[in-house]
């Protein structure tokens, strides 16, 4: 490893953030361009999001065990929806469409990426900030206008949209179709104001990874939570332009009396739809481009975290570094030619399901490459059992069992069968949902003393763990046998249906809803830890407690508004140098050079 | 155990670019992603070539609609391009070579000259957009409304798409002649001319390849 060392001239000079700090309470936290404001407002609507998503899946499961129980508070906010507390299905649809949004979108997409990416990887690559700190505020502030357009959805006439979180035309097209006011028109021009938001913060990503990296930093340096933001981010600056351009035709279709995906001949409510001509599976074509890469979207930043904190508490470096970087970009690539598989049921040729579930059965492949590395970096470990490990190894334990109802579901035949039931339910759940909410959990855990210089309480978040990974097992477990039977997804109440009686389907929908209910009640162990650490957590005024390698362990906690105090570190080494041979420590930061590490002289090169 | 190191064993601290407040000369700042050229205006302009991957991309989704929603059913009445929409197309060109100007009018450091062909552009872009408009006015005079044919719709959702991405071109321009007027000193303005330069190429040849569309893909 040669470096070259800075000129004097360059040396001297040190970076001054140009921005000073802000004093006054609304350009220092609400209009902050500070990457790290923005990464924990990102954190904070997402919070605010997967508490009202999580409400929704609760009154699902109520519907569902429960068709005529009567819930008075709920009449009194939804008057049409539950009737004298009531739900009716078309309430069910539209809580079901709302949660699968909420969660989608304001959740999983923002989290991982525009909150935890935000606030980590300038630090992580050494930078003062995103390459574009007024378009991070902005791509912020778009994000929220997106979520009040979706909340408003609630509370217009005719209530949410019932169409699902796919959007599926003819149903989503035509207003005619539901009993429905403008609830779909909300809900679209939510969707399409977030591709912008989204749009936005992708490029500032990519700009950010391939610019602000800080001397000595090369690619194949960055820790592979860099890897993941900046592959996210290449994912979605690709697809959000296609959901766009779809979201765009269908506000068209419902409002101008276009023919996109509404077909000829259409009967609604006894009517003649003045339609012609268009495909409700072109839309699907266009939504799936982009829902496949969302999934990924979603997930990968939950993989980098993982990675990078399985190692830290091995103490171990991460077991075929290279190979799990290839990985990342293979998902990536290999996420965009998928998106039949999700169409499997829409009368598509038999050779194009072939050719997609072939490709669909490739991305076994990496994803089996990263499932096998994050064992070997634990492999023979000193492991430490720290919360966040927990979080990690519990994503590890879901992407796997998520993953292996995917290999079903990529073959048309069985997925021809599966495809409309609980089974799907199941899969997408445990590998897209809670899967990447554990990262979460683990990167919140990991993080917490670096963004707030304040402890998360340890024996909580186990508790919270392991209710947490119990639960979500016992809501999502059972559902795969559900469908099996099969139990159909999306209906609101199924009766007279011998099969599934003589089953016990019944039963075990209680069993899923109880689980449900605890595991929501048991999120408010992680709440009430999360609020009361922020202001009353130990103090952690340590650098790195967690004896970390990455940049972000070599700064105060928290990091200053400017986070390097107006200087850029010197990379020497790569992400994960743990347990050196000779080395002085178990650990070598990545601004340690070779002296630091070894002494004088130097006795072991550094991985790369 | 000491989680950092201590001053004597620090590292020597190098600078990079920060934020998009780095005002120095590339000769200081020692961007080493970019030894040659200013790193802000690689930034911006690198910004630029990412962003324009997204719009790719939103107009790769409308064409490949438009080519499905084509052989779908027999709804499909092509429709002939308005011929005010050639003239149009010369003048957007027009402004490629005026926006250039305006461009080397910023390396050089002349704000005057700069104000002066960036209002020419701006007032060119102004042009190319009234004579969409033409367009649109001469496709309704027809009868031929957004919702009468599909071939329409996507006439009318191409144009205004790229309509649209050329209306900000033309708020960055004005941008830059309000900026100019202040007469503050603009750290980055070279940065943002630069980038407004390629965006705006960028879109003179996507509207070529639009207007193909339009034309061949009938």
């Amino acid at each position: 490893m040669t470096e070259v060392q800075p000129s004097k001239e360059v040396a001297e000079y040190t970076e001054v953030h140009r921005h000073p700090e802000p004093k006054s309470f609304l350009w220092k936290y609400i209009f902050s361009v500070d990457h790290k404001v923005i990464g924990i407002q990102y954190m904070l609507l997402a919070v605010v999001a997967v508490f009202v998503g999580m409400a929704l899946s609760l009154l699902v499961r109520l519907r569902l065990v429960c068709p005529e129980c009567s819930y008075p508070l709920l009449g009194t906010f939804f008057p049409v929806g539950a009737p004298e507390g009531v739900m009716t299905p078309e309430f069910y649809l539209a809580m079901l469409t709302m949660h699968g949004t909420v969660m989608v979108f304001m959740v999983l997409t923002t989290a991982p990426q525009g909150g935890f990416g935000n606030y980590f990887l300038p630090i992580q690559i050494g930078a003062a900030d995103m390459a574009f700190p007024r378009l991070n505020m902005l791509s912020f502030w778009t994000t929220f206008v997106s979520f009040l357009l979706l909340m408003a959805a609630f509370v217009v006439e005719g209530g949410a949209p019932m169409s699902g979180w796919t959007g599926y035309p003819p149903l989503s097209a035509l207003p005619e179709a539901t009993v429905q006011g403008i609830g779909q028109d909300l809900w679209l021009a939510s969707i399409a104001v977030f591709c912008i938001a989204s749009l936005l913060g992708a490029l500032n990503f990519i700009v950010t990874t391939l610019d602000l990296r800080a001397k000595g930093l090369t690619m194949m340096r960055m820790p592979l939570t860099c890897w993941t933001w900046f592959v996210t981010a290449i994912l979605g600056l690709l697809a959000f332009g296609v959901l766009l351009a779809a979201g765009v035709l269908l506000l068209m279709d419902r409002n101008v009396g276009t023919s996109f995906f509404v077909p000829a001949g259409l009967v609604v409510s006894d009517k003649v739809i003045d339609h012609s001509g268009g495909s409700p599976i072109l839309w699907q074509h266009l939504f799936w481009f982009f829902g496949h890469p969302e999934v990924y979207i979603a997930i990968l930043p939950g993989m980098g975290v993982t990675s990078h904190v399985l190692s830290t508490f091995a103490r171990k470096t991460v077991f075929g570094y290279r190979a799990m970087v290839y990985a990342i970009a293979a998902i990536g690539g290999l996420g965009f030619v998928v998106w039949g598989h999700h169409m499997f049921v829409s009368g598509m040729s038999p050779y194009s399901a072939f050719v997609f579930s072939v490709l669909t059965m490739c991305i076994g492949v990496p994803s089996a490459i990263k499932t096998f590395n994050w064992i070997g970096t634990m492999w023979g470990g000193k492991i430490r059992f720290t919360s966040p490990m927990l979080y990690s190894i519990g994503f590890v334990s879901l992407f796997v069992s998520g993953g292996l109802s995917g290999i079903f579901l990529g073959q048309p035949t069985v997925d021809l069968y599966f495809h409309d039931t609980y089974f799907v339910v199941a899969h997408f759940h445990l590998i897209m949902g809670v899967a990447a909410i554990f990262g979460m959990f683990a990167g919140m855990t990991f993080w917490f003393p670096k963004m707030f210089g304040r402890m998360m309480n340890e024996p909580l978040s186990k508790i919270h763990f392991w209710i947490t990974f119990v639960g979500v097992y016992a809501i999502f477990g059972p559902m795969h046998y559900l469908g099996m039977l099969p139990h159909p997804r999306r209906y609101a109440e199924i009766t007279g249906v011998d099969y599934l009686a003589a089953n016990g389907a019944a039963e075990l929908q209680m069993f899923v809803t109880v689980a449900a209910v605890l595991t929501v009640l048991a999120q408010f162990i992680f709440l009430y830890n999360f609020v009361k650490s922020i202001f009353a957590g130990k103090e952690c005024r340590e650098e790195n407690p967690w004896e970390a390698t990455t940049l972000e362990w070599a700064i105060p906690s928290p990091p200053p508004h400017d986070n390097f105090a107006g200087k850029v570190p010197h990379v020497y080494r790569g992400a994960y140098d743990f347990s050196l041979k000779g080395a002085k420590r178990d650990f070598a930061m990545q601004c340690n050079d070779d002296k630091a590490v070894f002494g004088e002289p130097a006795t072991q090169a550094s991985g790369d | 155990m000491p989680a950092t190191l201590s001053p004597s064993e620090a590292p020597p601290v190098t600078a990079t670019g920060g934020g998009d407040f780095v005002t120095l000369p590339p000769s200081q700042e020692g961007d080493w992603h970019n030894p040659s050229g200013d790193p802000v205006v690689q930034r911006y302009k690198l910004g630029v070539w990412i962003g324009m991957g997204g719009i790719l991309m939103f107009f790769a989704a409308l064409t490949s609609a438009m080519i499905v929603r084509q052989g779908l059913s027999g709804d499909w009445v092509p429709v002939a391009v308005p011929p005010v929409l050639y003239v149009s197309t010369l003048v957007l060109l027009v402004s490629s070579f005026t926006v250039e100007r305006a461009r080397r009018e910023a390396v050089a450091g002349n704000s005057a000259g700069l104000r002066r062909w960036m209002n020419a552009s701006a007032g060119v872009g102004l042009a190319f957009l009234a004579g969409q408009l033409l367009g649109w006015q001469e496709l309704a005079e027809r009868g031929l409304y957004v919702a009468s044919n599909p071939a329409n719709s996507f006439y009318y959702v191409l144009t205004a798409g790229h309509g649209l991405h050329l209306l900000g071109g033309i708020a960055v321009m004005g941008y830059v002649w309000v900026r100019i007027r202040a007469g503050k000193p603009w750290p980055t303005r070279l940065a943002v001319v630069e980038a407004t330069a390629l965006y705006w190429h960028f879109l003179d040849v996507l509207w070529i390849y639009i207007l193909g569309l339009l034309v061949f893909w009938r």
